[in-house]
């Protein structure tokens, strides 16, 4: 009886189905099938394997088929000291560049909040780094922060002061790309909190202003809690952007000085494409994956707690 | 008091927009400047004597039409594909009632949590299976669709009534009719926001042309200017500054003629969702 119940349910709701919808999300099922879920799925696999490609001159690299070697690739990531290191300079990075990019951006947005001449000017301005792309970006701060001849070391000589030959320093090449990153983002985290700080009622600062609430009081109890979910979103997206530091390494440092700027993503390339441990860059790339996840979900759970005000 | 304030903010912000200015302004200054200036410590703030021979010698050196053709080639092509394929699933997600469209809703979220780093190795497997390698198209065909378009196209989609859809649907018109010559010519506006996010994002890119490319006259221009950098025989930082802003140049002109739409599309699409 619950049976015949069931398939008519089912009968019911293919009718209802509305078949032409496949048709319409077949080009996009397609290409994220074969290009993202199938690869996602070929690493986890690959991470299992002992994966010994096979060069073929000017037609590329082709895998061979290895043999399952079951968790000795998470094995060797976890005893690779260069590993280790890959976490620690990308813990470093996102140190810097998080709370850097964060604070700036709020800031401008609530400076630019306002009605002033050149406002436009100035949005501008802040916004043109994010379209310009991190290679070209990389390159000027090279220039810039160059130990011979960089402006930076320029303006610190007329002030008496010898300059250090800033990306060669295993302290500071980092600090340097993580501002890099941060000059190139700032624009865009500014606009996503300028759009929020628009959608936040007038009356509220005016009720403010009648208790006698400074500035500082009125953006920590209206301003900053109203965002809070633009903050949740924010620093999700700069967090992705922390594992996927590869170009700016590639350009400005190649991992060095004393592999003190190699994070996580230039380390997988070079295993994969420089080393061809197809395997080991497998493991790593899913552990990397397994952390954003974590990451995500644990940030979500935490979100939608504090939303109850 | 108040007024106080303000002149304040007003002061802060100058300042940081000055600061902001600091790396372009050096951009544009160090590729104006001679070889031999640019060596020069102190550096000069402006060169003695503006240099534009840069530029004639760069454009030769990086066979710039070549790989400023393969750049155009290869955004417009995917920003026309990611166009239409992700407002066409925007817009059965949005309007389709189908068996699995939440499933499928639930895969497409949980693929944009994938570092681009997982996908490198095997998207670079599959290129050499299917015959891709060392061509443009390897460049073009796997990034014919993006998430963040299926979604950004979904939302806008949403606004648009229901009953318009209906009418056309009991006048007797096809589904796909519908879509061309309804729902098409409603999202322009979105359209063009979408359009020019993702035209940047793929004139920018670097990574996959590094991966999937190994032929120099199939180079894009951030591959070529990121390659400069690493070239045995090294020409003079005021070259690869005058390449830099060649390579710059493009993206900025059509972000300050289409400014508005990408202000919106930015903003609607990382808000609201």
């Amino acid at each position: 009886m619950k049976k015949a119940f069931n398939l008519e349910t089912l009968k019911w709701k293919l009718r209802k189905n509305d078949w032409s919808a496949y048709l319409f999300i077949l080009p996009a099922m397609i290409i994220v099938t074969m290009f993202i879920l199938y690869p996602a799925i070929w690493s986890l696999v690959s991470s299992f394997k002992d994966v010994k490609p096979l060069m073929l001159r000017n037609s590329g690299l082709f895998e061979v088929p290895g043999k399952w070697i079951g968790f000795k690739n998470y094995l060797l990531t976890f005893k690779d000291h260069l590993f280790l290191k890959s976490v620690v300079n990308t813990l470093y990075f996102s140190v810097i560049f998080i709370p850097l990019t964060m604070f700036c951006s709020v800031a401008l947005a609530v400076l630019l909040d306002r009605k002033i001449k050149g406002i436009n000017f100035m949005r501008t301005v802040f916004f043109i780094p994010y379209v310009i792309s991190i290679i070209s970006a990389s390159l000027i701060f090279m220039m810039l922060f160059n130990g011979d001849k960089g402006l930076v070391n320029g303006v610190l000589n007329l002030l008496n002061i010898k300059g250090p030959n800033w990306l060669s320093d295993t302290k500071l090449a980092m600090p340097i790309i993580a501002i890099m990153s941060s000059w190139r983002r700032i624009g865009y985290f500014m606009l996503i909190y300028l759009a929020g700080l628009q959608n936040i009622p007038k009356s509220l600062y005016e009720a403010a202003d009648i208790d006698g609430a400074s500035t500082f009081q009125q953006f920590r109890t209206i301003t900053w809690p109203l965002l809070r979910r633009i903050t949740m979103v924010v620093f999700i997206l700069l967090l992705i952007n922390c594992f996927n530091v590869f170009q700016e390494i590639f350009v400005m440092t190649g991992g060095g000085p004393a592999d003190s700027t190699i994070t996580i993503p230039f380390l997988i390339y070079n295993e994969a494409f420089k080393y061809f441990h197809i395997g080991k860059a497998s493991a790593m790339s899913y552990i990397l994956f397994v952390v954003v996840v974590i990451i995500s979900l644990t940030q979500n759970k935490i979100n939608s707690k504090k939303l109850d005000y | 008091m108040k007024r106080k304030k303000e002149f304040y903010a007003k002061v802060s912000l100058y300042i940081l927009t000055v600061i902001f200015l600091v790396p372009l302004y050096w951009l544009i200054v160090s590729s104006l400047k001679t070889d031999a200036e640019i060596t020069m410590f102190p550096p000069t703030l402006w060169p003695h004597q503006i240099n534009l021979k840069n530029f004639p010698y760069v454009w030769k050196y990086l066979h710039f039409t070549r790989t400023f053709l393969n750049s155009l080639i290869v955004s417009i092509s995917t920003t026309v594909l990611i166009v239409i394929f992700s407002t066409m699933a925007g817009y059965a997600f949005a309007k389709k009632k189908f068996i699995g469209s939440k499933f499928l809703m639930t895969v497409l979220i949980g693929t944009m949590t994938i570092p681009a780093t997982v996908l490198l190795l095997p998207l670079f497997f599959i290129i050499t299976k299917l015959g891709m390698y060392d061509k443009l198209v390897s460049l073009i065909l796997p990034f014919g669709v993006t998430v963040f378009g299926i979604f950004f196209m979904k939302q806008y989609i949403e606004d648009i009534p229901d009953a318009l859809i209906e009418a056309a649907r009991i006048d007797g018109c096809g589904e796909f009719k519908i879509f061309f010559t309804i729902i098409l010519p409603l999202l322009k506006p979105a359209i063009t926001s979408l359009a020019i996010i993702e035209f940047v994002n793929n004139w920018n890119s670097f990574t996959m042309p590094l991966v999937l490319l190994k032929s120099p006259e199939k180079y894009t221009l951030p591959l070529r200017l990121g390659m400069l950098s690493k070239e045995t025989v090294a020409i003079p930082w005021s070259q690869i500054m005058a390449a830099n802003v060649l390579t710059i140049l493009p993206v900025v002109i059509i972000f300050l003629l289409l400014q508005k739409y990408f202000v919106k599309g930015i903003m609607s699409g990382s808000v609201k969702g």
